[in-house]
C-alpha cells in the first residue's frame, strides 16, 4: 500500500503527529486561558506573549555565554529550562495580576480584555524591538534525539516526549481542577468570593496564584514548543487568536472542553493540511461557526442566560457634548479648515479612521458589546473597492457602495454568528471571524496576498469630478464623515435608539416587554459594520490601496484604542479618539517597531487611568458642575437623599 | 366550574444537571384570577415561572396559553403575545428616565421600532398615555428623573407602571412584594388588585398576607411537585402543606 485515501500515509501521518502535538499545544494554553477567565472572568488576551515568553526563556538560557560573554555562565539546557522558565513565567505573570489585572476584576469584561491586549503589544513590541522578528534557533535535547522508523512514517522521539508529558500535564491540571478540594475552592471562589473569604481563605492571594499558574502553563508550552518551532517575539501573536477560538468551541471555562477542543481541532488543522492545504489557517474559526450554529454554548459550556451589555459610558443624553445640531455644524466648520492647517492626506486619514471608530462605537459604546474584529469589514470594503475601481474601472463612488455593500454582507453574516454570545466570548468570537477574513486576504489571487491592491486610480466622482485633485478628494471625504456622523446621531435619537437603550441597560427587561433583542442587535450591528465599511472603501480610493493592514487585528484593535481614548459611548469621543492616535502614529512612526510598544502601553495606561476618556472625562466634569448648580438652585441636596445614596 | 385555562402545563419537568428543580408540574391558571404560587425555599416556584414565561426551557413537558403549544416560542414573541412577566430584582431601565421607562413599552405595539431614520420625536404622541400611567402608580411628579435615582418602592412602582403600559392579558409578577416596606407593600397590592379586574395574573409570593388577601387560587409546591391546590382557606387547613412549611422552618 504506498498511498492512503489519495495521499502518501508518510504524509498523512506525518500531519496526523503535528496536528496532534499542535493540539495538545492548544490544549495547554487553552486550559490556562479557560481556568483564568473561570476563576478571574479575564479573557487574557496576553497568553500569547507568555507563551512566547517560555520560548525565549528556554532560548536564554541556553544563550546566556553569548548573551553575557565574560561572566562565565553556563549553557542551561532543555531540562533546566523545563524546570527554570515555567515558574519564573509563573512569577512574572504572578506579578502581572499584581500590577495590572487585579485593578479590572471589578470592571466590565471588555477592560480586562483591552488591558491583556495592551500589555501582549507591549510585551511582543518589546521582544520585537530587541530580537528583531527573525526566529531564534533552539535545539532538540541530546537525550530525545533521533527518531524510529515506524516503517510508514518516521517518529522523532522528541515529539513523542512532548505527546507524552503534553498529555500528564493536562490530565493532572483536570483532575486538580476538578476533583481535588483545592479545585473545589478555586471553582467556589469564582461563584462566591465572600464566602470562601468567610471560610478563611485569603482569596486575592487564591486569585494570584491561579493566574500565576495558568501563566506557568503557557510557559511550559513555550519551552516545550521552543525546540519545535522558531522561537520569534510573534509566535504567540497567532496562537491566542486560535486559542480564543478552541475556548469558544469547548465551552468558556471547561477544562475538559480545553482538553479536548484542543487536541480535537489540532488533528482536524492537520488533516486539513493534507487534504485541502488553503483551509488550513481558517479550518479553526470556521468550526468555531459552526459550533455556535449548532450548540451556542459550546460542546462543553453550560448554557449563560441573557444578561445586558456592558455599561462602559458616561455620557448624559441632554448633555451639550451630546448636541448633535450643536457638533454636527462645528465639526463642519473644523473639517473645512483643517485641509488648510494639516497636510490634506493626513487630514483626511483622520476622517477616515474617526467614521471607521464612530461606527465601531455604535456597536462598543451604544449596545455595550465588545466587539474585536471590525477591520474584517474595513478592510474587506477597502479590498471590494480597491478591486472595483482598478480591476473593473468602475467610478469612485460606486467603488465604495460596492465594498460598502460587501461589509454589510460580512457583517450581516458575522453578526448573526456572533449575537448569540455576549461579554468576553462576543469579543472572542468577532476576533476570530475577522481571522478568516484576514486569513482570506492572505491566501485570495484578487487580493494579491503582501502587496494587496495597489495603484488604485481615484477616477472621478459621478463621471464628472476628478479626485486627483487633493482638495476635492479632500471635500468628498469630508462630506461622506458629516452625513455618516448625522446618520449615526439620527439612528441613537431614533425609535430604534431608544430600543437599543433599553436593550443596553437591562436586556431581559426589553425581551419581557416583547423586543427581539437579538435582532434589534443584529441590525445595529450590521449597520455599525456597513459604515466601517464606507470607512474602508474611502480609505482605499483616497490613499490608492487595499493591503493586509486593512484586515489585520491591529486595525480592529485601532478602532477599540480611538473609541477608548476619545469616550465610549460618547458622539464625539471616536472622532476625537482617531485625531490622538492619528495623530500619535505619525509621531512615533519614525521610531519603527516602538510604535506597537507605544500603542499596547496607550491601551494600559487608559484602561488603568482613562477609563472615560477624554470627552467622557470632559462629560463628568460638566456633569458634576450641573449636579452642583440644580443643588444650589434648590437650595437643599435633591429629595430623598438617603435612598438615592443607597442605590 | 367552567372557567377556560389561559395557561396550562403538562408534565412540565425542568433538570439542572442530575437535580429536577421542576418535578412534573401539571399545573392550570383560569382566565381572569389572580393565581399565586408559594412553596417553602428551594420548591421549585420560581423554577416553574421562568418555564412559564419562557425564559428557561423544559427539559419535559410542555407549556399552552391560550390553548397554544408555546414550548417552543421565543420569550418576546409570548410577550408579543400579551403574556408580560416581571422580575425579582426591580426590572427598570436605569440610564433613561421614569417616563421613558414607560414609553419603551408603549412604544413597542407601534411598529416604530426598527425606524432608525426617524426622529423620536414621532413618539411625542405617547406622552399623554405615559403620564397617565405614571400618575396611576403615582409616579407623575418623578417623570424626568432618571429612574437609576428612584427608591426601591418606586422602582418596583415604575416596573409596575411599564408592565401596565403593554395592558397584558396575563400578567406574571415575580415576588412583587419582596425588599418592600409595609407602605410600599399595601400601595403595590392595591395596584395588584386593581390590575386583577381585567386581566390574569399568576405570581410567586412569599408574604402569605399578602397571597391571602390578593389570590383566588394557590398552588403550593414542595420539592418540585405539586403538593396542593385550592382557595387559601382550604391550603392554609392542609396537613400536608403545614408539614412542608414547618419541615422547612426546622431544617
Amino acid at each position: 500500500m504506498t498511498e492512503l485515501l489519495g495521499v502518501p500515509p508518510a504524509l498523512l501521518f506525518g500531519q496526523v503527529l503535528i496536528g496532534l502535538i499542535n493540539g495538545l499545544f492548544y490544549a495547554m494554553m487553552s486550559m490556562g486561558v479557560a481556568i483564568i477567565f473561570g476563576m478571574l472572568r479575564i479573557g487574557n488576551f496576553v497568553h500569547g506573549a507568555q507563551y512566547m515568553l517560555g520560548a525565549f526563556g528556554a532560548w536564554f538560557l541556553a544563550s546566556l555565554p553569548q548573551l553575557f560573554p565574560g561572566l562565565g555562565l553556563p549553557s542551561l539546557g532543555y531540562w533546566w529550562a523545563l524546570i527554570l522558565v515555567p515558574p519564573a513565567v509563573a512569577a512574572i505573570g504572578a506579578l502581572t495580576e499584581r500590577l495590572f489585572i487585579r485593578k479590572v476584576y471589578d470592571l466590565e469584561h471588555a477592560y480586562g480584555l483591552l488591558l491583556t491586549v495592551g500589555l501582549a503589544f507591549v510585551i511582543e513590541g518589546l521582544f520585537n524591538v530587541k530580537f528583531g522578528a527573525a526566529g531564534q534557533q533552539y535545539g532538540v535535547p541530546d537525550a530525545l534525539k533521533g527518531g524510529v522508523n515506524l516503517g510508514f512514517m518516521f517518529l522523532p522521539i522528541y515529539r513523542v516526549w512532548v505527546i507524552v508529558a503534553a498529555l500528564v500535564v493536562c490530565i493532572a491540571t483536570w483532575v486538580v481542577i476538578e476533583r481535588t478540594r483545592l479545585g473545589a475552592y478555586l471553582r467556589a471562589a469564582t461563584e462566591n468570593p465572600d464566602l470562601v473569604r468567610a471560610f478563611g481563605i485569603n482569596v486575592p492571594r487564591m486569585l494570584m496564584l491561579t493566574y500565576a499558574f495558568g501563566v506557568g502553563l503557557a510557559g511550559l508550552t513555550g519551552v516545550m514548543a521552543a525546540p519545535i518551532y522558531q522561537v520569534s517575539p510573534q509566535m504567540g501573536q497567532s496562537v491566542i487568536v486560535i486559542i480564543f477560538a478552541i475556548v469558544v468551541i469547548g465551552g468558556m471555562g471547561s477544562i475538559a472542553g480545553a482538553i479536548v477542543s484542543g487536541i480535537g481541532l489540532g488533528i482536524i488543522e492537520g488533516l486539513t493540511k493534507v487534504f485541502w492545504p488553503e483551509a488550513s489557517s481558517t479550518v479553526i474559526f470556521i468550526c468555531m461557526a459552526l459550533v455556535l450554529i449548532l450548540r451556542p454554548q459550546g460542546l462543553f459550556g453550560k448554557d449563560t442566560s441573557a444578561h445586558s451589555g456592558a455599561d462602559i459610558t458616561t455620557a448624559r443624553r441632554e448633555s451639550i457634548l451630546e448636541n448633535g445640531r450643536l457638533w454636527i455644524p462645528v465639526l463642519a466648520i473644523v473639517g473645512i479648515v483643517l485641509p488648510y492647517l494639516v497636510y490634506p492626506v493626513f487630514a483626511m486619514k483622520i476622517l477616515c479612521f474617526a467614521l471607521f471608530a464612530c461606527a465601531y462605537n455604535l456597536v462598543f459604546g451604544y449596545l455595550g458589546l465588545l466587539a474585536f474584529g471590525h477591520a474584517a469589514f474595513f478592510g474587506a470594503a477597502a479590498y471590494g473597492a480597491a478591486h472595483i475601481a482598478a480591476v473593473w474601472g468602475w467610478s469612485p463612488e460606486l467603488a465604495i457602495l460596492g465594498g460598502t455593500a460587501l461589509a454589510t454582507a460580512i457583517g450581516a453574516l458575522f453578526g448573526w454568528l456572533a449575537i448569540r454570545r455576549q461579554g468576553l466570548y462576543f469579543a472572542m468570537i468577532t476576533l476570530a471571524l475577522a481571522q478568516i477574513v484576514s486569513f482570506y486576504a492572505v491566501q485570495a489571487e484578487w487580493t494579491h496576498g503582501e502587496d494587496g491592491i495597489q495603484s488604485v486610480p481615484r477616477g472621478k466622482l459621478f463621471g464628472l469630478i476628478d479626485l486627483n485633485d487633493t482638495m476635492t478628494m479632500y471635500f468628498f471625504v469630508l462630506t461622506v464623515f458629516l452625513l455618516c456622523f448625522a446618520f449615526i446621531y439620527r439612528l441613537l435619537r431614533s425609535p430604534f435608539g431608544q430600543v437599543l437603550r433599553a436593550i443596553r441597560d437591562n436586556n431581559q427587561r426589553t425581551v419581557s416587554l416583547g423586543y427581539s433583542a437579538d435582532r434589534f442587535k443584529l441590525v445595529a450591528f450590521t449597520i455599525s459594520a456597513m459604515l466601517a465599511g464606507v470607512a474602508g472603501g474611502m480609505k482605499a480610493i483616497v490613499f490608492q490601496i487595499a493591503s493586509l493592514t486593512d484586515v489585520h487585528f491591529m486595525t480592529s484593535a485601532d478602532a477599540l484604542l480611538m473609541t477608548l481614548i476619545g469616550g465610549v459611548g460618547t458622539i464625539l469621543g471616536p472622532v476625537v479618539g482617531a485625531a490622538i492616535v492619528v495623530t500619535l502614529q505619525r509621531e512615533f512612526a519614525e521610531f519603527g517597531a516602538w510604535v506597537i510598544v507605544v500603542q499596547g502601553a496607550a491601551f494600559v495606561l487608559c484602561v488603568l487611568f482613562l477609563r472615560q476618556g477624554v470627552v467622557g472625562t470632559a462629560e463628568s466634569w460638566l456633569g458634576r458642575r450641573a449636579e452642583r448648580r440644580r443643588e444650589a438652585e434648590l437650595g437643599a441636596p435633591a429629595a430623598e437623599p438617603k435612598e438615592e445614596a443607597a442605590q | 366550574m367552567t372557567q377556560d385555562a389561559i395557561i396550562e402545563t403538562r408534565g412540565l419537568v425542568r433538570r439542572f444537571g442530575g437535580f429536577a428543580a421542576v418535578d412534573g408540574v401539571d399545573l392550570t391558571v383560569a382566565r381572569n384570577s389572580v393565581h399565586a404560587l408559594i412553596g417553602p425555599n428551594g420548591a421549585g416556584k420560581t423554577t416553574v415561572f421562568n418555564l412559564v414565561s419562557k425564559f428557561l426551557d423544559p427539559s419535559e413537558g410542555q407549556i399552552f396559553y391560550n390553548g397554544r403549544d408555546i414550548t417552543n416560542t421565543k420569550p418576546a414573541d409570548v410577550a408579543r403575545q400579551g403574556m408580560v412577566r416581571s422580575f425579582q430584582i426591580s426590572a427598570i431601565f436605569g440610564r433613561m428616565t421614569v417616563a421613558e421607562n414607560v414609553r419603551i413599552a408603549l412604544q413597542r405595539p407601534t411598529g416604530l421600532s426598527f425606524s432608525f431614520w426617524r426622529a423620536d420625536s414621532v413618539l411625542d404622541n405617547l406622552a399623554d398615555r405615559v403620564d397617565e400611567l405614571l400618575d396611576s402608580v403615582g409616579l407623575l411628579d418623578w417623570r424626568d428623573r432618571p429612574a437609576a435615582g428612584l427608591s426601591y418602592g418606586r422602582k418596583r412602582a415604575l416596573e409596575f407602571a411599564t408592565t401596565m403600559a403593554l395592558d397584558p392579558e396575563l400578567m406574571l409578577l415575580d415576588e412583587p412584594m419582596a425588599g418592600l416596606g409595609q407602605q410600599d407593600v399595601v400601595r403595590i397590592s392595591e395596584l395588584i388588585a386593581e390590575q386583577a379586574k381585567n386581566r390574569t395574573i399568576l405570581m410567586v409570593e412569599h408574604n402569605l398576607s399578602v397571597v391571602a388577601e390578593l389570590a383566588d387560587r394557590i398552588t403550593v409546591l414542595a420539592r418540585g411537585k405539586i403538593l396542593a391546590e385550592g382557595d387559601y382557606k382550604s391550603i392554609a387547613a392542609d396537613p400536608a402543606v403545614i408539614e412542608a412549611y414547618i419541615g422547612d422552618d426546622i431544617d
